[in-house]
This record gives structure tokens, sequence and C-alpha cells, in this order.
């Protein structure tokens, strides 16, 4: 005979499975079918108008894993992330610590400092093609009245240094805020006892500012990698990923093929391979960052 | 009776029967008596049949936004027939775009009906217009580049109607596919069907600064410094190349700062490789030769062929006469050069004399010339394997989108949404949309060039704004390009747009200097191989020969 106990405990089960069922048919609907979809087509030769011709096996993997196109995407994208983020997290931190320790007018730096995070990336890589140009573009006008002729938008290294401004610009905010954040909650008294130790802002900085904040760091920089490796509006808009393919970043490569030309076969290989090595890369981090919390 | 007077007679006689004054069998007589052939009178004829049926007037007072006009049309217009109902057209983020906005109220107005217009830009119409035709069917007709033909004719059921049926019914606004130059329509049909509406007939030719080559002391140092008289207008690439390379680095408009021998634009996705497609067409077409994509019989791609190669070596030394940040320019970008006075020559589509003619956008009203895109001394036919020579080689083109709308054979409202785009296929319409820079439009009909060709009057692109020469030079040089025996055929086959893709980016690498000419189009065609296995060679071979026929 069941108790009454018994009785509500499967109710609140119950309750809690009702509760559930909502997010879990949300990720199965969206998350598990799209890759088990993906899957499929990664095996599949598909043709716009037709669908599915063929299954060709892993032909479409063996084929990706000898382009070199695909992997100088890659690399373009690991020099892209490896290049914009430590900067914009140096930045945004450094930025946030001086907001924290008091500097005047802060109330002031917090809106502009801020404002590009509300731009969307595409409008500022439209802008980008304004402010690099070299028919009177502001930063290549400042900089020629200067003497520095760099030639941004006609050049792979130029175009890939635009498009890193740009994302730093646009970026750098994000870490700051998630900075300042981090910082405001840590107790001042924290800060005023180190002052008394200390002998300067910087060793506060480093030894107590930096590891009392390096768990929300951590979030901010798994982000920041995150979305930089799937870049894609930015320099989409600067450069449409050239000359030649020279600024072409995974992302842009695989809209291409899999949006633009409908090779669903072949973009979604290239997905599945990417996904497999950002998890890859992602596990690495995490644990390495997890050695430094512990 | 003077042969003045019986072209003038003739010409009244024409304009009479074609506005529907005058009988056919009136018509007939009276032009033979004048002794026109019988030939031409059975093409004029033909011209009309389309309306036959259907009393054609000049205009109509109560329906001024569009001319002629049949009674049939008059009546029908009269019940307001779309009322209550809205159709949804996707277009080009562009002048074209525009060019299709502004005729939407007018369109709204006479008929009753809504028109929604839905804008995306060049790099992703493509994916847009396909993914509506295979999942949503949101829209009732899209705005097409010509090269997308081929994917809609991969299923059995074409994605897009006919328009031939619409023709025949004389309450829908009067235009007739036989007033298209052959070259333009072949463009807008499929195995002999019309499918898409008049709109845009692109093609490219060399536009040039009259002024600047007329100039004696300009034509005395080059001279100097070339060695033979200055090429007024270039005939041939290498002349090209002269005029662009002495124009280059010095200040020949005397405005302080050194200009540039040609503009041009480079940037990827951004229709530049339709730069090299143009240069590249007398290397490799040629009476001898109608060949410039595909094997027919292999589909073996001929992009790296001996005369492509060619082309993209000239290509290259070209750059340098402009700026070189033209690698990254878009279109736009390259016409400015030459409009705000900087640059000699460019070869490009028609938007640019008509932005020339716009004095808040252009230094140049008045100042610009126009010609076919020089050719070559020889060609090589990539089918034989042989260079052939020639005295000249001049080949047309019709580069460009040409762009235009077509129906979704998902369309619930196929009537409503053929009657707004033939509503600006009607004379009057089509006339403005090319005399207007906004519209991004260009001439493909034969009523819009001047006598003898077409019925077309330089009155009607002065009111527009237009110099009367300059109106004379680009219609000239647009019809000669388009009637040139030997043409660089488009590619009109599934993939078109990855195809051209491929061959975009390597192009550009290769002005980037990243690549060498040779290895990047022996890559273009590695790649173009694994589109066409991707989509079937058989296939493609059979779609490839029809999209010729």
């Amino acid at each position: 005979m069941e108790t009454i106990a018994s009785v509500q405990s499967k109710a609140e089960r119950g309750f809690k499975y009702a509760l559930l069922a909502p997010s879990v048919i949300w990720i199965i609907a969206l998350t598990f079918f799209p890759i088990l979809a993906a899957v499929r087509y990664s095996f599949a030769n598909y043709v716009l108008g037709e669908g599915i011709t063929a299954y060709v096996g892993f032909s479409n993997y063996a084929r990706l894993l000898t382009d070199s196109g695909f992997w100088y995407a890659i690399f373009i994208t690991v020099i892209f992330v490896g290049i914009t983020v430590p900067i914009e997290v140096c930045i945004g931190f450094v930025l946030a610590w001086i907001i924290t320790i008091g500097v005047p007018g802060k109330k002031l730096f917090r809106p502009i400092l801020t404002a590009p995070l509300f731009t969307m990336e595409v409008a500022i890589g439209y802008l980008g093609v304004t402010l690099f140009t070299d028919q009177g573009g502001l930063f290549s006008t400042i900089l020629g009245a200067l003497g520095i002729h760099i030639e941004w938008l006609s050049t792979a290294s130029g175009g890939l240094a635009a498009a890193m401004i740009l994302d730093i610009w646009i970026w750098t905010p994000f870490v700051f805020l998630m900075s300042l954040a981090t910082l405001s909650a840590i107790p001042n008294d924290i800060f005023d006892a180190a002052m008394l130790e200390a002998s300067s802002h910087w060793q506060v900085f480093f030894h107590v500012a930096i590891p009392l904040a390096w768990p929300v760091l951590t979030v901010a920089i798994l982000s920041r990698v995150l979305e930089g490796l799937k870049s894609f509006g930015l320099p989409y808009a600067l450069t449409s990923g050239g000359p030649g393919t020279s600024t072409q970043l995974f992302s842009v490569m695989a809209d291409l093929t899999t949006i633009q030309f409908t090779d669903f076969g072949r973009g979604s290989a290239m997905g599945i391979l990417y996904l497999i090595m950002v998890s890859i890369v992602i596990t690495f981090f995490f644990k390495q960052m997890r050695k430094r919390i512990d | 009776m003077s042969q003045d007077h019986s072209k003038d007679r003739f010409e009244e006689l024409s304009a009479g029967f074609l506005a529907g004054r005058i009988s056919r069998r009136h018509f007939i007589g009276q032009a033979a008596k004048l002794g026109i052939s019988a030939a031409l009178l059975s093409r004029i004829v033909s011209a009309q049949a389309y309306a036959e049926d259907g009393n054609l007037m000049d205009s109509s007072p109560d329906y001024p936004n569009e001319a002629p006009i049949t009674k049939e049309r008059i009546e029908f217009l009269k019940t307001k027939p779309y009322k209550g109902q809205t159709i949804t057209v996707l277009v080009l983020k562009a002048t074209v775009g525009d060019g299709l906005k502004y005729w939407v109220p007018k369109w709204e107005e006479e008929t009753g009906g809504k028109v929604n217009v839905a804008e995306v830009p060049i790099d992703t119409l493509h994916q847009q217009i396909f993914s509506d035709l295979q999942t949503t069917h949101r829209y009732d007709a899209y705005m097409t580049g010509a090269w997308f033909y081929g994917d809609f004719f991969v299923p059995k059921e074409p994605y897009i109607i006919e328009v031939g049926p619409y023709l025949k019914d004389p309450k829908y606004p009067s235009w007739s596919p036989d007033d298209w130059l052959p070259a333009m329509k072949t463009l807008y049909s499929w195995q002999g069907k019309v499918y898409g509406v008049l709109f845009d007939g692109d093609c490219q030719i060399l536009y040039y600064r009259r002024d600047v080559l007329e100039k004696a002391e300009n034509q005395q140092k080059f001279k100097d410094k070339v060695g033979y008289d200055l090429p007024n207008p270039p005939k041939t690439n290498k002349q090209m190349f002269d005029v662009a390379n002495f124009f280059t680095g010095w200040d020949w408009n005397g405005d302080g700062q050194n200009d540039w021998g040609i503009a041009l634009h480079a940037k990827v996705n951004e229709q530049g490789f339709f730069h090299f497609l143009t240069l590249a067409a007398p290397y490799v077409c040629s009476p001898n030769n109608k060949y410039f994509w595909f094997n027919p019989d292999t589909m073996k791609p001929l992009i790296n062929s001996e005369g492509h190669l060619r082309a993209l070596e000239d290509y290259v030394k070209f750059l340098p006469c402009g700026p070189k940040e033209a690698i990254s320019w878009t279109l736009g970008q390259g016409w400015n050069l030459f409009l705000s006075g900087q640059a000699v020559l460019e070869p490009t589509w028609g938007d640019l004399p008509t932005f020339a003619q716009d004095p808040k956008e252009s230094k140049v009203k008045g100042k610009v010339g126009a010609t076919i895109i020089p050719g070559t001394t020889e060609a090589y036919d990539p089918i034989k394997g042989q260079w052939d020579k020639f005295d000249l080689n001049s080949v047309g083109n019709v580069n460009g989108g040409s762009w235009h709308c077509v129906i979704s054979r998902f369309s619930k409202k196929k009537d409503p949404t053929y009657d707004f785009l033939a509503f600006m296929a009607t004379k009057k319409n089509a006339i403005y949309n090319c005399t207007h820079g906004f519209t991004g439009v260009q001439p493909g009909m034969k009523f819009e060039y001047f006598p003898p060709v077409g019925t077309g009057k330089v009155e009607e692109w002065v009111e527009q704004g237009w110099d009367p020469e300059e109106a004379k030079r680009y219609l000239d040089a647009y019809y000669q390009n388009l009637s040139l025996p030997a043409q660089e055929t488009y590619l009109r086959i599934p993939g078109a747009a990855e195809y051209w893709h491929e061959l975009d980016v390597r192009v550009s690498g290769v002005l980037a200097g990243q690549t060498q000419p040779k290895a990047a189009l022996d890559d273009c065609a590695q790649a173009w191989e694994r589109i066409t296995e991707r989509y079937g060679r058989d296939k493609q071979k059979k779609l490839y020969a029809e999209s010729f026929a």
C-alpha cells in the first residue's frame, strides 16, 4: 500500500519533470536534431532542387582534410582569435580596474566604453570600410598625416589587422563590463587591506584583483573565444574574405559553402570537423583554467 | 519620291501600325509600295502580334503610368482588378531594387493591388531565393541574375513559370519579347520559352574620357612616350593597356593630384570578376570558337586554357594603372573614380554613363565616350588547342546580372504578379528605367535604341537630363557590342554562382599577389570539376547544351 509520502514524492517528481520538459524538448529540437541532420548530410551528396542524390561515405571529410583552403580558414581563424581575445581581455580588465580604484569622471567613461557593444557587427564592418579606405578614410588619413601608409584593405595582413582592430573595439567593452561587475563585488576591505601591504596599485592588481576575478574572467575568456571562433558579420562586411581568400575565416567559408552554394554535404562535414576541433580545444582550456582556479 | 521622304513615311506607317492606329493590311500594302522588303515587314508584323487582339493605343489619359495600352487593358483597370490582393517580391538591394520600388505606388494606384518588396544584398540573394523555393514559398516573384537560371531548371517541373500565355492576353500591360535584341532575349529565356519579364539588359563596354584622349597635348605626349598615335578610342587590348598605363601617375586633369589610367573594382563577392570575363572574351571566343566555360562534350573546364591565362596576365598588368585598393573596391567605388574625373578608362556597365549625367555625382557629363571592349589579334581555341590569328577579334558580351523578375511556380497570385512585372516592361516605363541612373537598368530592347536600329528618340533621353551626343555614343556602342557576330556565351547552368565564386576568389588572389595566374586557373579548374561532379556531369552537360538553345 502506497504511503502518503511516496505519493507526494511521485507528485513532486512528476512536477519536476513537467518543469524540465520544455527545456529538454527545446534542446532536443534545436540542438540534437540539427546535429543529427548535419551528421547525415555530411555523408551525402546534396544538390539544390534534387536533395540528397547519393550517400558518399567519408568522402566529404576526406576531401576537406586534404583541402588547403579549409586548413587556411582554420589557421586564419585561430590567428584572429589568438590575437584579439588576449588584447580584449587585457584592455577590458585594466580599464575595469582603473574605474574600480576610482578615476575622475568614471560615470562618463562607462557609457562611452560600452557603446560599441550595442552596435551590430555587420554595421561596424561596413563602417570599417569607410574608416580604412585609402580614399579619405579616417584611419588612413590620420596615419597618412603621420607619414604612415598601410594598405589596409588591399592586402591580407592589412585586411586582417583592420578586422582585428574593429573586433577589439567592439568586444573589449564586454570584458570590461564583466570585469567591472566582478571587481565591484569584491569587498573594499580586501583591497584596502592589500593596499596597506602593497607598494602600488599594480601590485594589488596582479596579486589580488586578478586572482580574485579569475573565475569570472575565465568565463569572459571562454565566451570571447567561442564568439571569436564564430565571428562572421564583421570580417564578411569588411573584406568579404578577400583579397582572394586571405581573410576568409572559417565561419565565412562555412557560410559560402553551406548557405550560399547549398553544398550541404561538404558544409555539414566542415561543421562537424570544426565542432570536434573546438570541443577538444575547449575541454583542454577548461582543464587548464580549473587547474589555475584550484 | 526622295529616299528621305520614303524613310519618314515608313517610320510614320510603322509607328501607326505598332500603336494600333492603322490596320495590318493597310500597313503591309503601304509599306510594300515604299519598297520595304517582305522579310523586314514580317519582323515588324510579328512584333505587334502579341497585342494584335488588343487594339493598342499610344496612351490613355486615365492611365498615364503605362504606354502603349490596349483597350482591353483600360477596361480591365477600371475594375481595380487586384483590390485587396498583396504580392511579395524579393529584390536585390541595389539600384535595380530601387528601380523596381519606384514603380510600386504607380502600379498600386492603377490596379488597387499592393506590393511588398523585400530587399537582400547580392551575396545572399541566391540563397534567399532558393531556400524560399524549397521551403517557405513566401515570395511571388524574385529578382534574379541571369546566371541563376540553370538552378531554376533542376527540378523536373521548373521553379519558375513561363510568361508566354500572359503575353497573348491583351488585358495585361503590353510589351513584346520580339523587341529584345537577340543576345538579351536569350538571357530571359530557357529553351526558347520566355520566363523573365523585361527589366535590365547588362553588358560591359569601355567608357573613356573623350576630352582627355582628344587633347592635342596629351596626344603628343603619348606619341613621344609610347611611339604611336594615341588611339581614340583604343581598339585592341594592348592599346587599352598603353592608354591606361600612359595616363597613370601624373596630373592630367590639373587638380593638383596624380590621376589614374583605369578604374576597376575587384572586391570578392562584388561582381569584380566580370572584369576578367570581359577581358578574356576576345582571347577565347572568336568566329572559330564559342565555348568559353566548358568543353560541351566532356564538361571539362576550359577556364585554365591559354587564352584565359593570357587575359588574367593582362588583368594583373592593368591593376597598377588604378589605385591598388581597387582590389577591395565595390562596384560603386570603381565608378566614383571615373565620375570624379580621376580615371581615363573604365570597362563596366551602362550605369556609369547614366550616373555621369547627374551633375551632383559626376564631373564628366558630356565628356564620356563609349566603345566596344577592345579586341585582340589572336584568340586561343580551347577545343582545338591552338591560337588563331585575326586582324582584330572583337567579341560582344552580356556580362552582368541583366537583373529581372521571374514568377515562382508556388505563387498563389501569379496574375497580379505578372501584371506588376509587365507594367514595368511597357515601352514608356522601360525607357524611363534605362534613362535614369537610379534604376540601375540598361537598354535591352530595340525600341530603346535610335533609328535605324530602334524607334527611340534622342529627345526622350534629353528629357531625362542626358547630353544628346553622349546618349548616342552610349547606345551606339551598346548596340554594337550586343550585335557583334562573335559573342561570349553566358554561364547559365546549375551552380553557376558557385563556379563564378571559385573563379572570383582566385582572380582576386592573383591580383593581390598571393598566387600566380597559371596556378590559380589550374586550381580553379579543379574546383570546377568538383562542382560538376557534385551536380552530376551528365546532367550538367545536358543543361549546358540547353542553356545555349
